[in-house]
């Protein structure tokens, strides 16, 4: 094979449509799913994301600084949910799937987007889920959840969503 | 600076920008399209650590998908298998007794029974059928019989290039196939098939349907149902040994039936403890045929001859039931227990025994042979910053039986065709293992990662042993992953091998000999000096590396290492040389005899080269194309009994040493077409001591798809295309000759079915 050839191969090669890392997709889906809610509490300086027990750095360095509703989005890692004071949004990670019950109890009527992959996080009260469907993402969403806390979820995210009702 | 010198600058700063610029896409992108967005293949063998791209693992690991299997329109487990992964072989044969009603397979060259085969993580485990051919390339072994699981529903299948039985214990030698059967969110659907070979027999016809539950907490209960009926394929050649000379014989794929039902559940409680099972049941019927007996004026029965149709039943079913959850600080337990059973009633019609005749009965049941695997195991896991830790406990309970057949079927010369197994050769013989293993892993911020695994198992038969395995890998670029693994293994005797015994009369040179296959500890072994069987060790080194040139589009080159000490094989047939073993001989009424033994050390090496590259057209459609080339060179290093030189020839040449996969596959609107390109280098079979060399062979395969709506699709598509064969035997022989009743080698990769052509249709609702 020629240079110029080896050249236009490399071109083609890295000139795709490339497969995403789940934990970076789903940080860059979180980010875009803000744009679609409307919270109902007093204006703030930031927009706050509240990262609880995980370190994935994604959230950082895809969303940090970026904005929404005009506002820079500030990211928070926390290990304890007694830590969170204020947030926009709580993304729960798999590693609290045993505590989800105080969790919720300790945001109630917070008005915070609860967000999060674990299994079954939609149906035990949870608002939106991520879960993985054909190698892609894909959402679920409790409406009631969402109602509960005095948010708003625009009909076009709904339209891609899964809905899904709490099972008591 | 010359005008080629600007464009070359240009295209690498593009090239550049590209890569730059990937984070700033996809906050530029928008919601439905990041829900499009395809996510990196995962893979969980080969460690105990969550689920990670199959790219970064330490050890070589591909991952074959659902919508894989789907757009190449395999039926068949094994086929499935044969069409993505090179340097895996399969293979069909005729005339070879029980090996007629499986498909035999082999990774890396090595053999059927050193691959360990999981489901949803679980060991499963192997046919009770024991291939006594010793011309067969899975000669002396058991192994599982992955055609018992329909491909429909099968999420995910994963193959581990690399000894790993200080992770899951016995077997993982030659590699580790573990499938993950369809969980959560699966989509429902029928499907149906329909072909036929180009010579206008060997039809196939399958229906298959795949239904999910969903329960609360994203559980759910899968229901799979597939059934198939194969009709036979006629290769044989004229027998002269008749005038005038006709296809009386049958050589090809056997009449089967075959029904699997599949079960696959996870229910969540609330509290997050999930209860999980999963269960497959599978039911074959197979016809084969024997050699044709000619006619003889000496018979009353049959004088003008007979195909004695060799008739099998087997049932196959395993079932796990189980529990996972996590205690405190976030320690994850799994709880779970595996059955798994297989039986292979064996049966002869059209034939007789001519020591009976003129009343001999013309059907018999020749015995039954029967495996049963029990397997419970406790496993721990933990995450400790870079750190996870975890280890288990398994206990496996093994059982075999040899049932014998109708009094007919063995009395004197037994039944034509396969004689039944004798009272005096009837087993039911267990044993039970307890295993402790512990796998760490530690990965860096530096990206290295570390691996070491450790398992000890005592077997209640032949005592204990101990393993360890040690995985490396180290991003030394952000896109190149250097990785070696080095590691110790084993393979327990299988439960057949040490009790496996059967006696018949076989047709060499037109002569009926009594033969013997018997148990090492058998007075007829034992005059020839057969010793207790060992457990086979083994040695591995793998050393590569992948390089991903984007997320769509990466280079693994792996070489590996294996040696293994004490391969059990059926030793060759041996004639008495002393008065004692005379009479010995002479009371068990064989002229020959078998043993199974610690025979050989082999050392197996190698190298994988797998190109994989995912192209997106301006227009959005799709070309994914894979490359890959495996070579695998098995030797025997040292001798522990002597060998043939026909049975030393199976084993270093007798399948192929090179093989080449190029698998496009192109996606455009509705329509999805794959293309196959397959390429084997020659291999050798043998007649006696004498080797037949075998050319080289390439086919192609062709599957063009159509949705027609988002609930039908349509595919029209062949494998082997253009009919390509293999070489006949380089000989003129009225049994093994190219003119003679078997003219293609029976461990030929294509075998000599030729061109199959079908009609798939799915149904998704």
């Amino acid at each position: 094979m020629t240079i110029r050839g080896f050249i236009i191969l490399l071109v083609l090669i890295t000139n795709l449509h490339a497969y995403q890392l789940e934990d970076k997709l789903k940080v860059a889906i979180i980010g875009k799913i803000a744009k679609f809610v409307q919270w109902n509490k007093p204006a703030t300086q930031n927009f706050s994301i509240i990262v609880l027990n995980t370190k994935n750095q994604f959230f950082k360095t895809l969303l940090e600084g970026k904005r929404v509703n005009s506002k820079p989005i500030k990211v928070i890692y926390i290990n304890n949910i007694n830590n969170l004071k204020d947030s926009d949004i709580l993304y729960i990670s798999q590693s609290s799937s045993q505590n989800l019950q105080s969790i919720f109890k300790a945001i109630k009527n917070k008005n915070i987007l609860t967000i999060s992959d674990i299994r079954g996080f939609a149906q035990k009260g949870g608002m939106i889920q991520l879960y993985t469907k054909n190698q892609k993402l894909k959402l679920r969403i409790n409406v009631n959840s969402v109602k509960a806390e005095n948010l708003k979820i625009k009909s076009s995210l709904l339209r891609i969503s899964t809905l899904v009702k709490e099972t008591k | 600076m010359k005008m080629s010198t600007y464009k070359t600058v240009i295209i690498i700063s593009l090239l550049f920008s590209n890569i730059l610029n990937a984070d700033d896409i996809l906050n530029e992108d928008s919601l439905e399209n990041l829900l499009n967005e395809k996510i990196e293949l995962k893979s969980q063998i080969g460690s105990r650590d969550r689920a990670k791209n199959y790219l970064d693992s330490s050890s070589p690991v591909d991952v074959i998908t659902a919508s894989q299997i789907e757009s190449s329109g395999q039926t068949q487990l094994t086929d499935v298998l044969k069409y993505f992964v090179s340097g895996f072989n399969a293979t069909t044969s005729s005339l070879t007794d029980a090996k007629d009603h499986i498909v035999s397979f082999t990774l890396r060259g090595m053999s059927s029974d050193q691959i360990l085969v999981l489901v949803n993580g679980k060991r499963v485990h192997t046919s009770a059928i024991f291939i006594e051919n010793t011309g067969a390339i899975s000669s002396g072994t058991t192994h599982v019989d992955l055609n018992t699981i329909p491909v429909i529903s099968i999420e995910k299948i994963e193959i581990l290039r690399d000894g790993a039985a200080a992770q899951y214990g016995s077997d993982a030698i030659s590699g580790v196939i573990s499938i993950t059967l369809k969980g959560q969110n699966g989509t429902n659907e029928i499907t149906t098939h329909a072909g036929v070979r180009k010579e206008g027999d060997g039809s196939h016809y399958q229906l298959n349907s795949f239904v999910s539950i969903p329960l609360n907490y994203d559980g759910f209960f899968n229901i799979s149902l597939s059934g198939d009926k194969q009709y036979q394929t006629q290769r044989a050649g004229v027998d002269k040994r008749v005038d005038p000379a006709e296809v009386h014989t049958h050589i090809g794929l056997p009449d089967s039936q075959n029904l699997a039902l599949v079960l696959n559940s996870e229910v969540v409680l609330e509290n997050n403890i999930v209860l999980y099972m999963d269960s497959i049941l599978n039911k074959r019927d197979t016809q084969a045929s024997a050699f044709y007996r000619t006619p003889s004026d000496s018979r009353v029965q049959y004088p003008d001859g007979f195909l004695p149709m060799m008739e099998s039943q087997i049932l196959d079913y395993s079932g796990t039931l189980g529990m996972k959850g996590s205690f405190i600080h976030n320690w994850k337990w799994s709880l779970s227990n595996t059955y798994g059973y297989n039986s292979f009633d064996y049966n002869s019609k059209d034939t007789m025994n001519y020591d009976l005749d003129p009343n001999s009965p013309t059907s018999f049941h020749l015995g039954k042979l029967i495996f049963i695997q029990n397997s419970t195991n406790f496993d721990l896991k933990k995450k400790l910053d870079n750190f996870t830790i975890a280890g288990g406990i398994e206990y496996r309970y093994e059982n075999y039986q040899i049932k014998s057949g109708d009094p007919a079927s063995y009395f004197e010369s037994g039944a034509q065709g396969y004689a039944g197994y004798t009272p005096e050769q009837e087993v039911d013989t267990s044993r039970n293992s307890y295993a402790l293993y512990v796998d760490t892993s530690y990965k860096s911020s530096q990206n290295l990662t570390a691996q070491v695994a450790l398992r000890a198992e005592e077997y209640s038969d032949f005592g204990s042993t101990q393993n360890i395995k040690l995985s490396l890998g180290y991003k030394i670029l952000p896109k190149l992953l250097l990785r070696t693994t080095i590691s110790t293994g084993f393979r327990a005797p299988s439960l057949a091998q040490s009790s496996f015994s059967h006696t018949s009369s076989v047709l060499t040179d037109g002569v009926l000999l009594d033969k013997g296959i018997f148990t090492v500890d058998n007075p007829v072994s034992q005059s020839l000096g057969a010793k207790a069987l060992k457990p086979e060790l083994s040695k591995h080194l793998t050393v590569g590396g992948v390089y991903q040139f984007t997320n769509k589009s990466s280079l693994m080159i792996d070489t590996f290492y294996v040696l293994v000490d004490d391969k059990i094989l059926i030793s060759d047939k041996l004639a008495p040389t002393t008065q004692e073993q005379i009479d010995i001989f002479n009371e068990y009424d064989v002229s020959t005899a078998s043993y199974l033994t610690n025979a050989v050390n082999t050392q197996t090496f190698g190298i994988d080269i797998k190109f994989n590259n995912n192209y997106t057209f301006k227009g959005g459609s799709t070309l994914n194309s894979t490359l890959w080339y495996n070579y695998s060179k098995n030797e025997i290093v040292d001798f522990n009994e002597p060998l043939s030189a026909g049975r030393v020839l199976i084993i270093e040449k007798g399948q192929p040493e090179h093989s080449i996969k190029f698998s496009n596959n192109y996606k455009r609107g509705k329509f999805n077409y794959l293309l196959n390109l397959n390429g084997y280098s020659g291999f050798y079979q043998s007649i006696g001591d004498t080797p037949y060399k075998f050319g080289a062979i390439a086919t192609v395969d062709l599957n063009i798809n159509y949705k027609i709506n988002k609930a039908f699709d349509i595919s029209v598509g062949g494998d082997n295309i253009f009919d390509a064969m293999p070489d006949k035997w380089d000989k003129s022989n009225v049994y093994l000759g190219y003119d003679g009743i078997i003219p293609y080698p029976s461990n030929s990769p294509v075998g000599p079915n030729g061109a199959y052509y079908y009609l798939n249709a799915k149904w998704k609702f």
